[in-house]
């Protein structure tokens, strides 16, 4: 099931992108292919670029140069083209994001009735199923503020399940956890990786990497620095610098 | 604009007593506002009831009212006092000029306590900790660490509160004091053109408003600039 | 000098005649003004020129300026205008009652419009984001996640506003209007007792606020009950 090579283009493209900020290039000449169905996981220090990679990918941020084609859709200023990509790619955040004047319920029914036009009561039955998935259907009725971090994170991955998309992009999921909530939302997403699903996680939770990843990409100053398999990542790097990260973050 | 010929001098040096009524009304104005902040952030309970009370009390009451109660209220004060020595005087005022810019000070006042309060409870106390770890004494940490925190905090809010001085300045011209409102009123009687002169008072108003604007703007990024580029 | 209660008595239900007029020129004012502040906001935060820079110049001119002028200049200034006075808006703007709610509205609006975009600056992007990444459209994203946060954060300052549109209000007594200002300035002409009318009357407008205060107060504490534990 690793790597299972199909005829097929890849669901996801990069090609030859960067990005500025500013004078400041956050990305250099990325190119990159996520198959359907692979588990991506992206690590480097911070300010390498990593979450603005996969920002790009549903135009959170806008690139500068180069091609990026998701699900065959090319994404530039076409207004239409980024709608069909959103609603194609789900994405959770660092800081979860739940909208605070909403419910949970209201969270997860909001975009599929906005953008799905889905009728109420399927939304609503379709919300509930999702947060059986993620372990807390008795909190439907709660405000975000009211849950703890690892809740909020679980329904904030719920909340992107709705739209039923075909990729998933982690950013930072667990950073913002304390240490005893990061497993019960990397266990959700070990769930999600099981079934099958597209999934790009920038994480530094190398045991999810080891276990779940079909590939681990290390990342610095912009520039991907080496993409391997999990088994040879850790030990066997290639190059230098994911030496020492890995000796940085191993640690401790 | 032949219809301002003769008027430039009203409007000239209605604008310079806006100017002084301003600048004094500012110092009583800060000094009301530090008084009453500190009596906030007092232990005396009397002193917190005051000054909350004067919060209260010129926050809700319009600033029309507030000027004509001084002003009619002190001369009345003032006339029963004088008549007590000499029976013969009928009539004794504090000007206008002082009357006025005691009320807007005494209102703007009330606003600005609450803005000291807030920005002397704003500075980190992990600041004031720090200095007090270093060894660096009460009164020092107080001039060399909390004012110029409290300052940064303070001047947006502080900048409003100048903005509504000089506003309220217009106010005074009801109780006859001689500035630019006053001049475009005495203009607009005489030469059936209101909205000129109006227009001209308007446009001096906002000329002062901008500068304090402008000047607020650059002492915020003088006090803020430490802060660049960080988030 | 002594503080006559009887005085005390008898003007107050003649000032209390006026608050009829002073709620009618706060609730008008408030209400077309927030109407209108909603729009200019809109303006202001849209990205075309034409529409930002009006908008810019009309909070500017209107936030920068005493609203003693700009009544006087609606009520004393605009008759000097042939047009004006052939206008549809003439048997308006011929009475002080209108001029007095159209200074207070237009000068209110712009004070709301710069709140709520306050309000609006305060919405996390975070949200919008999460909005944008389930694919909402930015219409979508403005009327569901936007304003529904940006009216809660808004809440406190325009109690405020409120409450300085009231005080506002007193100033129409300056084109004549009997509002309790004006009734109170006619008493005090009358029997020189400032300290008395003015007193009493400093009370009701107190109470005014307070009931102002309370009741966004309670709003708030209703828009926010999901930021409660």
């Amino acid at each position: 099931m690793i790597n299972s090579v199909t005829s097929s283009e890849p669901i996801i493209r990069l090609k030859d992108v960067d990005k500025f900020f500013g004078g400041f290039q956050a990305l250099k000449k990325i190119n990159l292919n996520v198959e359907k169905g692979e588990r991506i996981v992206v690590c480097g220090p911070s300010g390498s670029g990593k979450s603005t990679m996969i920002r790009c990918i549903n135009r959170l941020e806008q690139h500068n140069a180069g091609h990026i084609i998701v699900n065959g859709h090319e994404l530039t200023d076409q207004v239409k083209d980024i709608d069909a990509v959103r609603r194609e790619v789900g994405m959770v955040f660092q800081s979860f994001n739940l909208f605070p004047h909403l419910s949970i319920i209201d969270n997860l029914m909001l975009a599929p009735k906005l953008v799905r036009k889905t009728p109420k009561p399927k939304a609503r039955e379709q919300a509930m199923s999702m947060l059986e998935r993620v372990r807390i259907p008795e909190q439907a009725d709660k405000y975000p503020s009211q849950l703890s971090g690892g809740q909020q994170q679980r329904v904030a991955i719920a909340r992107s399940l709705c739209m039923n998309p075909e990729i998933m992009l982690f950013d930072e999921p667990t950073s913002a956890l304390d240490p005893e909530m990061i497993n019960e939302v990397l266990e959700v997403m070990t769930d999600l990786a099981k079934e099958g699903m597209t999934m790009i996680c920038v994480t530094h939770e190398m045991g999810f990497a080891r276990s779940v990843a079909d590939a681990v990409i290390f990342m610095d100053e912009g520039e991907i620095v080496e993409r391997n398999t999990p088994e040879e990542f850790f030990n066997n790097p290639k190059s230098d610098r994911t030496k020492l990260f890995l000796s940085q973050i191993l640690a401790h | 604009m032949d219809v301002l010929t003769g008027w430039w001098d009203d409007f000239f040096w209605g604008s310079i007593v806006i100017l002084q009524v301003f600048l004094v009304a500012l110092v009583m104005m800060v000094l009301f506002g530090l008084i009453g902040a500190a009596a906030k952030l007092s232990n005396s309970r009397i002193a917190q009831k005051l000054a909350s009370a004067y919060t209260v009390i010129f926050r809700g009451t319009p600033e029309l009212l507030v000027l004509l109660l001084i002003y009619y209220g002190s001369a009345i004060f003032l006339t029963n006092l004088f008549q007590l020595f000499d029976p013969s005087i009928k009539f004794v005022d504090i000007p206008p000029f002082w009357a006025g810019s005691f009320s807007i000070a005494l209102i703007v006042g009330s606003y600005a306590a609450e803005t000291f309060r807030g920005a002397f409870l704003g500075v980190d106390p992990g600041q004031i900790e720090a200095a007090r770890a270093l060894g660096i004494s009460n009164f020092n940490t107080f001039i060399y660490v909390r004012i110029p925190e409290m300052w940064r905090l303070a001047l947006p809010a502080f900048g409003n509160h100048m903005l509504s001085l000089i506003k309220d300045t217009a106010l005074i011209s009801i109780i006859g004091l001689n500035e630019t409102m006053y001049a475009a009123e005495q203009a607009a009687g005489t030469t059936s053109k209101p909205f000129t002169m109006f227009i001209v008072a308007g446009c001096i108003y906002l000329g002062f408003s901008t500068v304090i604007t402008l000047s607020v703007m650059l002492l915020e990024k003088r006090a803020n600039k430490h802060l660049v580029g960080s988030r | 000098m002594s503080f006559e209660f009887s005085l005390i008595i008898d003007s107050i239900p003649k000032m209390l005649a006026g608050i009829g007029i002073t709620l009618e020129l706060l609730l008008l004012s408030m209400v077309i003004g927030t109407i209108l502040a909603i729009f200019i906001l809109l303006m202001r935060i849209s990205n075309r020129w034409y529409l930002c820079w009006p908008a810019m110049s009309f909070i500017y001119i209107f936030r920068g300026t005493p609203i003693l002028i700009q009544i006087f200049i609606i009520y004393y200034g605009f008759p000097q205008f042939e047009f004006i006075r052939e206008s549809i808006f003439w048997p308006m703007l011929r009475e002080p009652y209108g001029c007095a709610v159209l200074a207070l509205t237009i000068n209110n609006a712009a004070y709301v419009s710069e709140i709520f975009r306050g309000g609006v600056n305060g919405v996390d992007r975070g949200y919008l984001e999460a909005g944008a990444a389930l694919g909402l459209s930015i219409r979508q994203r403005f009327i569901y996640i936007t304003a529904p946060i940006a009216i809660r954060l808004s809440i406190p300052a325009y109690s405020n506003d409120v409450i300085g549109l009231m005080k506002a209000t007193a100033l129409a007594s300056t084109i004549t209007l009997l509002d309790m200002m004006g009734i109170a300035r006619t008493i005090v002409a009358e029997y020189y007792a400032p300290y008395e009318i003015f007193i009493s009357l400093a009370i009701i407008y107190l109470i005014m606020t307070w009931i102002i205060q309370n009741a966004f107060g309670l709003l708030e504490k209703r828009m926010s009950r999901h930021i409660r534990q």
